[in-house]
């Protein structure tokens, strides 16, 4: 079926209100002459020859009735010439609509009052341009064909080249916004993968001129420092919005401490992207109470420019530290800001703490009281103590381990199943660790103080009479070492987690130092934890959620912000997967296991945490390679033809000029 | 202009009484002297039978013997003849255009040539003149011949008031007609607007030419004169003309009324010209200008009456 488009319905039917009965008045008072009895025509007949006998040529007299007809026509070329209010209409060729559909752009402009987010204009101005390009009108050629892209940190076509305009009305009409960050690079390959027409035979050379590409977005492009431009490629950037006022959350993170397994403690980094300080307060909710707010504003400095030139911008940056609050159970933190900008986006952040979780312990081979006591000072939940014989037996019975730590005290079992393990002198069954000997007389001269490990553990002090000499492969991490080998290990493949202290302890001066302690508990905190983070793990948006749920479950479903409501892909082991995570904000991820009729949920946070699409000002002028291509400001007002108007006014003149022409011939 | 016109219709409407009485004043002066057929008031060149002595002549065969004086026959025993000034009657002769065109303009010009008709014959009829008329038109010639005296006015008016203006002009021809009548010689008036496709020349020459002393009265209506005046042209119009009803198709503007203008000029100019160089009196008369006014003031000015 056809589909018909009126570029100016309005324009043209008041037009034709305007001029159709003047018209139609001037064809009955004009067109008809009325019929007159003279004496004689003698003397008319040869006046009228007379006047005629002058043309065609006479002295050019200063006449209104001449100017008026010239001003008509010089309208009426002018509106053949179909000008526009904005822009200049082209035609011809194939266009690329880039459209922005990032984070940033879903901040709000202020237009005529009304609010607009930068997506929305981007998709209005787009619709125009399709409009333009392929709308017609009087006189105008039809471009060749338009394609859509939508992009974030994906480019998706949303329409392939098409010279329907309602397909591509359709297709940018359905362009939704994402929380992502944005990457040009990929909207460039998808659109010259599709518009490059390569000879077969000359597969250097292009057929035909690439198509035009034209990019509506802030200019934000966290990757546009590795873009270039193409031979014979046009880039045409049509900025969008005007608004740069934001401050936004780029971090939160809960923590329990150690000492207070119950209680959560919350921080949250605050960056503000205005060339002014602000000061903005902070809620907390937990499960969507407000539960503590800043008792003061936060002062966050103001943003200030940088680097060479003034041309690297640098937030300005400010932390939050929110009292501990008492929260045993797993909970759903939200923090938002309670100040308005232009981006709404980043002024609440979410962050999912599990339950608190303490430690069981497996001491293997007690003998020594050092360590035992040195594990009982710990917050842990128990520290239970076999022999090593007694844990030969336990792997030998293949049931699970159920502890969230084992250390082995100079004992080293035949294998080791997965686990975490903290290890003391025996050279542990582990792979590439290449036991070669002994080391004799040991000082500590390399160790990494940036490990947590180490963290308030300085090993300056550290001599060891006898330790194992190991040259283990790359799988390890050596955290210290003595002159020829190292002392202080850490493993991590699959499931499998340890740190390996290459001597006795006993064979150290260690248990005499405060560092001993100190790294001890760091092992037990770093291994007893590792896997999990303390809140649990989210998702930055443009990402896959992926979760372990129990082997079996029935009935997954994901829901989110925004309505989102979907079904996961569920594999017979468990893994769960769904994505991308297109907007910030809090999933729920329930489903049945299999003995249970009620449905177990978990919860994944997706949060913007991106200083980049925080700084929402857009960019004057983008720089791919060494083409710099300036912004043609868009605007939320529709781009409207102007030439219905000039035409309606030449048709005012018109009618004045048979005015003017009425009042001379009546002297 | 409207073509439906209240005409005229009774002898009141050609002549009122109060004109008449100062009409009776006047007479109607020819420039020259010519015999007429009966006594009239009028002396003539023609000795003949009037009581005022002129001279003698000798006795030819077939003289009237009334006329023989006596007395010289007795003393010189010759016969003469004793020869007197006559007194003539004027031969009046007013030629009307009854054309088409004439049944235009406000107030209508055929109305007017009417009355002026009746005005001049009346003059005519009352200093004992013989007065012809005659009205012409494409259909040919209407006459009513040798009226005189004043009783006879009323069957003047009665002959104009039955005219009809209709068609072409048939100028030429019927100052043909009236140049072959044997209406006389005196004094001619002609009578129309005179815009004559095929031109007056060839008309006016007839008559110019046969010992009449000649008149020719140009009627033109006030729209004719100027077009602008009321009842006027303007805007778009497709002109009719009355007589060929030929189209003209004309957009009323400033220049093409000053070419009218300038047109309507040359063209009486040229008849003025032209009479004035056969010692015709032309006149031009708007028919807006009262019949009186006409008579009292113009036509004695101009000396066709006095």
């Amino acid at each position: 079926m056809l589909a018909l488009t009126w570029l100016t319905p309005f324009a043209g039917a008041l037009l034709a209100g305007i001029v159709l009965p003047p018209l139609l008045a001037l064809w009955f008072l004009k067109l008809r002459r009325r019929p007159r009895i003279v004496a004689s025509t003698l003397l008319w007949t040869r006046s009228l020859a007379d006047l005629r006998a002058n043309a065609p040529f006479q002295r050019l007299r200063p006449s209104v009735l001449l100017f008026l007809q010239l001003l008509l026509i010089a309208l009426i070329a002018v509106a053949i010439a179909q000008p526009e209010s904005t822009g200049v209409v082209d035609s011809g060729g194939r266009y690329v609509l880039l459209i922005d559909r990032s984070a940033s752009m879903l901040a709000t402009e202020s237009i005529d009052g009304a609010s607009k987010t930068r997506l929305d204009i981007a998709k209005h101005a787009a619709i125009d341009r399709v409009h333009e390009l392929l709308g017609g009108g009087f006189f105008a050629p039809r471009a060749g064909d338009v394609m859509v892209v939508a992009f974030a940190s994906r480019a998706e076509v949303r329409a392939p080249f098409t010279d329907s305009v309602a397909d591509l009305e359709k297709a940018i009409q359905s362009i939704t916004p994402t929380d992502e960050e944005t990457r040009l690079g990929e909207a460039l390959e998808v659109a010259r993968a599709f518009s490059t027409n390569v000879d077969p035979d000359r597969p250097d050379r292009t057929v035909a001129a690439p198509a035009r590409l034209e990019l509506y977005s802030d200019g934000r492009f966290a990757d546009l420092a590795q873009l270039t431009l193409r031979p014979m490629e046009s880039l045409v950037y049509r900025k969008v919005g005007s608004a740069k006022d934001n401050v936004g959350i780029v971090a939160l993170a809960a923590e329990r401490p150690a000492d207070r397994p119950d209680d959560v403690q919350v921080f949250a980094a605050l960056v503000n992207m205005n060339l002014e300080p602000v000061s903005v307060s902070v809620q907390l909710a937990l499960d969507g109470q407000a539960r503590a707010i800043t008792p003061e504003p936060i002062a966050i400095p103001a943003a200030s420019l940088g680097g060479a030139g003034g041309t690297e911008f640098r937030p300005g940056s400010a932390q939050v530290i929110f009292r501990p609050i008492a929260q045993p159970r797993d909970v759903v933190i939200e923090a938002s800001l309670l100040r308005k900008d232009a981006l709404a986006s980043d002024d609440t952040a979410f962050a999912v703490v599990p339950p608190s979780k303490r430690l069981r312990v497996l001491l293997v081979n007690s003998e020594g009281f050092v360590l035992a006591s040195a594990l009982d000072a710990l917050p842990v939940e128990r520290v239970d103590r076999i022999t090593g014989a007694d844990f030969d037996a336990l792997l030998a019975s293949q049931a699970p381990v159920s502890y969230d730590l084992v250390v082995l005290n100079n004992y080293a079992p035949k294998f080791l199943p997965q686990g975490r393990y903290l290890i003391f002198g025996a050279a542990p069954p582990l792979p590439e660790l290449n036991v070669y000997g002994t080391q004799k007389d040991v000082w500590c001269r390399v160790m990494r103080e940036e490990s947590p490990l180490l963290r308030s553990a300085s090993l300056d002090e550290l001599y060891v009479g006898s330790a194992i000499a190991t040259r283990p492969s790359k799988a390890w991490e050596i955290v210290a070492e003595g002159a020829d080998a190292p002392l202080v290990l850490t493993y991590d493949a699959g499931d499998t987690h340890a740190v390996y202290v290459t001597y006795d302890i006993l064979e150290s001066n260690w248990p005499f130092q405060r560092s001993f302690l100190n790294f001890v508990a760091n092992a037990v905190d770093s291994l007893g934890h590792a896997g999990e983070a303390i809140t649990a793990q989210g998702v930055r948006p443009g990402d896959a959620i992926a979760l372990r749920i129990p082997a079996g479950s029935r009935q997954a479903r994901v829901t989110g912000p925004a309505g989102i409501d979907a079904t996961p892909k569920v594999d017979s082991d468990g893994n769960l997967l769904w994505g991308p995570v297109l907007r910030a904000g809090l999933y729920d991820i329930s489903f049945l296991e299999n003995d249970r009729t009620e449905p177990s949920t978990r919860r994944v946070a997706a949060n913007l945490y991106s200083a980049a699409e925080s700084h929402i000002e857009p960019v004057a002028e983008i720089r791919l390679g060494v083409d710099a291509v300036s912004a043609a400001a868009v605007t939320a007002e529709r781009r409207s033809s102007v030439w219905p108007w000039i035409l309606g006014l030449g048709l005012l003149i018109l009618i004045l000029e048979w005015w003017v022409y009425q009042r001379q011939v009546r002297v | 202009m409207s073509t439906a016109k209240q005409s005229l219709a009774r002898l009141d409407d050609l002549i009122d009484g109060r004109l008449m009485a100062k009409l009776d004043q006047l007479d109607v002066v020819s420039r020259k002297i010519f015999s007429g057929k009966l006594h009239g008031e009028r002396r003539s060149k023609r000795r003949g039978q009037s009581v005022e002595f002129a001279d003698f002549r000798p006795y030819a065969a077939g003289d009237d013997l009334r006329f023989v004086d006596w007395n010289i026959y007795g003393r010189l025993d010759r016969l003469f003849l004793k020869m007197f000034l006559e007194e003539e009657d004027l031969s009046l002769v007013i030629a009307i255009d009854a054309s088409a065109s004439m049944r235009t303009g406000e107030p209508d010009s055929f109305d007017y040539a009417r009355k002026l008709a009746m005005a001049l014959g009346y003059v005519g009829l009352s200093n004992q003149h013989r007065v012809s008329m005659l009205a012409f038109n494409e259909h040919g010639v209407e006459r009513i011949s040798n009226l005189r005296g004043r009783r006879k006015s009323s069957e003047l008016a009665s002959w104009l008031l039955r005219l009809k203006p209709e068609g072409g002009s048939g100028f030429d021809a019927a100052m043909k007609t009236a140049a072959l009548s044997r209406l006389g010689r005196g004094v001619m008036i002609v009578v129309s607007d005179f815009l004559l496709r095929e031109g007056y020349e060839r008309g006016l020459g007839m008559v110019a030419g046969r010992g009449f002393d000649l008149f020719a009265l140009q009627v033109l209506s006030p729209q004719q004169v100027d077009p602008t005046r009321e009842g006027g042209v303007s805007g778009d119009l497709k002109l009719v003309d009355s007589e060929s009803l030929g189209e003209t198709e004309v957009t009323v503007t400033p220049a093409l009324l000053s070419s009218y203008k300038a047109r309507l000029d040359g063209w009486t100019g040229g008849l003025r010209q032209w009479c004035a160089r056969r010692a015709v009196t032309h006149l031009v008369v708007e028919s807006s200008l009262p019949v009186e006014t006409l008579m009292l003031e113009y036509l004695r000015r101009r000396g066709l009456v006095r």
